[in-house]
């Protein structure tokens, strides 16, 4: 998988902060200074998070920029419908069959291998 | 000792610079000896070497101008010195930003009988890096231990959330400055103060407004008197300093006054020695100073419809900067935006409130540490040191030694309030809930207890939580990335991403590194910008290694972890490591504003004369009217840029910075409109994309990922419609990078790229690693062998030439 897809999935900020898509903004600013605070003191319960995709390593920054998520409305509105998502299809499907490439020459039309053309 | 905390708030100005200090319940503004608020950002250095600041240097400005020096913040962080011929020296912007900075910290020390060991300082928004550093510089200079800068948007809605109760909803700050303007959309929610976004003009301040009069008055000369001046002639340089501040006070005089006269006897320009007196009227004033104004109002306006709202939806504008006082300024505000300005708000302190109640809310008490050392159990302790939550978390931690320990632990507030009685768990760890009094500061007292129920004496064993609001992180202003050698930008950090941060990616060398050779080197340009091409960022700062630096010689491909790290006040540390050899390099080479010779900007407004040629024939050609109108503002824009490099030839370094972020502005809206003309092609790509990648998509991804598929297609569709190329552009990235994760599933993926790879084999930079490589593949594919092939196929794409070209419009980087 290409970095960042399932970043974007394992860091949901509502996992990183172990929250429910519920929370309030009150109730995300506390838990969020609470878990700054712990990492900072580096508190053995904080270092680590889980979301539908395993057990991750949580960082301060890693903290800071889901608070900054939340914090936007309309940046919050996705990740509430992505965490709100039932764990069982959050796992990326495996191929069944190889079907036929519509058009190969695409992902490096598209910027993608060692050069682009055209 | 003062037994209130003291927080310390600096403005460092480019006209004027304030201090305040917050004692966690009021604000205090630090007085001059002279009794005013204001201390001029000039410093004088005499024949002796003596320093004088202030008000009193700004008298000398007249009387000894070569000696005597304003306006510096405007040249922080480009390494230009500036003479002092009296005393034979020369001091760097910083070193006079510190001679300020230390007559604030002696008036701070008259008021308040301490000298501050800390303190916040405020920066413009979009300061750069080189500009932040300098800043920071400075303050140690000046004899502050530690410092923190925060934006000055931030800091003068920090102050004005403060002062205004129950303030809700989203408003603005318009700071004019002397030398810099910055817009801020702000909301205030549940006690939470949230920066939505930025935008400004780095070299638009009152300056600017100076120099429209000042030419006027020369023009006025020139007809009256027939005589030629013109700004630009470096003989009139001292006579224009004295000719600025005669302007500058008439333009005071006329926020009261209708009419009043530039009066300067006997004035030395050049050659001709003039009585000034010119007549300037405050409709002379609205109407060389509108375009000005307009060109402010016009960044808010872009500001609120980036954020999709209209000024109409603005609960209020705070005011910021001396120049907002001007009546043409707040009359057009009005007349544009119809907005209420807010009341009751001082524009020349309000950066230096807000800066010193930042440094409460960082925890950042400007007293000495004390003489006395407490005695006790030592105990970190982490707590928000400012927050609008009525009921934050204390955490602690007992610190590893010997000796009695506690085993539970309780914390009681000034009044007698005391919270629960938590344990130390397993760590030697407690987390515990406080209710804290709103509006003020609340002073805890830790106590502890023994297994047997003694108490213990714990260190620190009190702290305090001031009541008040909860700043975000402050944002990053300016995206920062990595040039390619490509000439594409890796970005580390985007605009607006909550600070500090830290982040790091793995890169691979374009070319051989050899160990022993000087000159064999390895650069990594760090940038800041909004564009996804190199060559149109700023070059912030460069990582460089050098051959005789390395412990081994390294083949191109070689990979390098390199990681960027900023504080928050934005300040930036980079680490460069070998992966092959672990070898370590953290020196930035360069941390300066690049310098700009008039011969080299002048080239660059020839180049860029010839691009407008070229695309306004054709958008004649193709009918395109509003090019021809951006084109037509392009040009007005180009003769600012001409006017300022005639400045610098001149002599003065900071026209020259200006025309060079000019080009390099007019440069990203000419691309933007060659971008534009090309919409038509982009948006067949667009269709092609989504057509391609759906396909993919819908056998290959996750429900998640399909869900950020619709999401980003609906994105496309949007930017499509609105004919935004920045936005489908950004949103095809998302539509390719989804499609491509998707390819790279697909059994015949890897198989397929490899055979193209090969097909390039004669072009690669180790023919003999390559054609090994192609043979394994070739093997692998054989036997159906798909990790070796995949393994493979990123091998030789490592082994790809650099374009020269890109590389050299990618600040010369070496890395991929």
């Amino acid at each position: 998988m290409v970095p960042g897809l399932f970043e974007r999935i394992a860091q949901n900020p509502f996992y990183v902060l172990g929250l429910a898509p519920t929370a309030s903004r009150t109730e995300l600013e506390r838990e969020g200074s609470k878990l700054l605070s712990m990492l900072q003191l580096g508190f053995k319960d904080a270092l680590t998070y889980r979301s539908p995709l395993g057990e991750h390593p949580r960082t301060e920054e890693a903290v800071r920029a889901a608070m900054a998520e939340l914090r936007d409305p309309k940046r919050r509105l996705v990740h509430e419908l992505l965490a709100a998502l039932p764990a069982s299809q959050t796992v990326p499907a495996a191929p069944q069959a190889a079907p036929e490439l519509k058009w190969p020459r695409a992902p490096r039309v598209f910027g993608y291998g060692p050069k682009r053309e055209g | 000792m003062s037994e209130k905390s003291l927080f310390l708030g600096i403005d460092l100005g480019t006209t004027n610079s304030a201090a305040a200090v917050f004692d966690g319940t009021q604000v205090h503004l630090v007085r001059t000896p002279q009794g005013t608020t204001l201390t001029p950002s000039i410093v004088r250095l005499d024949a002796k070497g003596s320093v004088t600041v202030g008000a009193k240097a700004r008298r000398l400005l007249d009387l000894d101008p070569d000696n005597t020096r304003g306006e510096f913040k405007r040249l922080m962080g480009t390494g230009q010195a500036l003479d002092f011929p009296a005393a034979k020296r020369q001091l760097k912007p910083e070193q006079l930003a510190a001679e300020v900075l230390k007559s604030l910290r002696a008036d701070v020390q008259e008021q308040f009988g301490l000298a501050p060991a800390r303190a916040v300082i405020s920066v413009p928004a979009l300061f750069e890096l080189p500009q932040s550093s300098a800043t920071s510089e400075a303050a140690r200079l000046a004899g502050f231990e530690r410092v923190e800068l925060i934006q000055e948007p931030i800091a003068s809605a920090l102050a004005a959330g403060w002062t205004t109760h129950n303030a809700a909803g989203s408003w603005m700050v318009f700071d004019l400055g002397g030398g810099t303007f910055d817009a801020s959309l702000l909301e205030t929610r549940d006690g939470l103060l949230r920066v939505i976004g930025h935008d400004g003009d780095n070299f638009l301040g009152g300056r600017d407004f100076d120099h429209v009069l000042v030419d006027f008055v020369l023009e006025t000369l020139s007809a009256t008197q027939g005589v030629r001046l013109a700004r630009a002639d470096p003989a009139l340089a001292a006579g224009l300093r004295k000719l600025k501040l005669a302007v500058e006070d008439a333009k005071i005089e006329l926020t009261r006054e209708k009419a009043t006269s530039v009066l300067v006897p006997a004035l030395q320009l050049g050659a001709h020695v003039l009585d000034v007196d010119v007549t300037l009227t405050r409709d002379d004033v609205t109407r060389l100073c509108t375009p000005l104004v307009d060109r402010s109002i016009a960044v808010c306006v872009r500001l609120l419809r980036h954020h999709g709202l209209d000024p109409g939806q603005l609960s209020r504008l705070v005011l910021v900067g001396g120049p907002t006082v001007m009546p043409v300024l707040r009359q057009r505000l009005q007349d544009l935006l119809g907005v209420t300005l807010a009341d009751g708000l001082d524009p020349m302190t309000l950066v230096a409130q807000g800066a010193a109640l930042y440094a409460a809310s960082a925890g950042l008490d400007a007293r000495p540490a004390p003489k006395l050392e407490e005695q006790g159990r030592r105990i970190w302790l982490q707590y928000p040191a400012m927050t609008s939550d009525l009921s934050p978390h204390v955490v602690g931690r007992l610190v590893e030694e010997p000796g009695p320990k506690p085993v539970s632990i309780q914390l009681e507030r000034h009044d007698g309030w005391k919270s629960a009685e938590a344990p130390f768990n397993e760590e030697g760890a407690f987390v515990l809930a406080v209710d804290v009094e709103p509006r003020k500061p609340n002073e805890f007292t830790l106590r502890g207890k023994t297994a047997d129920g003694k108490a213990i004496a714990l260190k620190p064993s009190k702290f305090s939580i001031v009541q008040g609001l909860t700043l975000n992180d402050p944002p990053l202003s300016r995206t920062l990335g990595v040039a390619m050698a490509n000439d594409r930008v890796n970005t580390y950090f985007e605009r607006g991403a909550p600070l500090p941060a830290r982040r790091t990616f793995r890169h691979e060398t374009v070319e051989a590194l050899v160990k022993g050779q000087q000159e064999s080197v390895l650069r990594i340009p760090i940038v800041q910008g909004e564009y996804d091409h190199a060559h149109l960022c700023r070059l912030v700062g460069a990582l460089e290694v050098r051959g005789d630096q390395l412990d081994a010689t390294l083949p191109a491909g070689s990979q390098v972890e390199l990681t960027l790290e900023l504080d928050r006040g934005g300040r930036l540390s980079a680490r460069a490591m070998i992966v092959s050899t672990t070898q370590v390099f953290e020196e930035i080479a360069q941390l300066l504003v690049p310098e700009a010779t008039p011969e080299a900007l002048h080239g660059g407004l020839q180049a860029t004369r010839d691009r407008v040629t070229q695309l306004r024939t054709a958008a004649f050609r193709h009918g395109l009217t509003r090019h021809i109108e951006q084109l037509g503002q392009v040009e007005q824009t180009l003769g600012e840029v001409e006017r300022d490099i005639g400045a610098a030839r001149g002599g003065d370094t900071d026209a020259a910075q200006k025309a060079k972020r000019g080009l390099l502005e007019i440069d990203a809206t000419l691309d933007q409109l060659d971008g534009d003309s090309k919409f038509p092609e982009l948006e067949e790509e667009a269709v092609s994309a989504v057509s391609w990648a759906s396909s993919l998509v819908s056998r290959f991804a996750s429900p998640q990922e399909q869900r950020l598929f619709d999401e980003a297609v609906a994105g496309v569709e949007k930017a499509r419609r609105a004919r935004q190329v920045h936005e489908l552009q950004r949103r095809l990235r998302q539509v390719r990078q989804l499609g491509n994760a998707a390819y790279y599933r697909h059994p015949d993926a890897w198989p397929e790229q490899f055979e193209h790879a090969a097909s390039n084999l004669s072009s690669m930079t180790d023919l003999p690693k390559a054609e090994k490589l192609v043979a394994d593949g070739r093997a692998a594919m054989a036997r159906g062998d798909t990790t070796t092939i995949k393994r493979v196929t990123e091998q030789l794409w490592r082994l790809a030439p650099a374009d020269a070209r890109e590389r050299q419009q990618g600040h010369n980087s070496s890395l991929r």
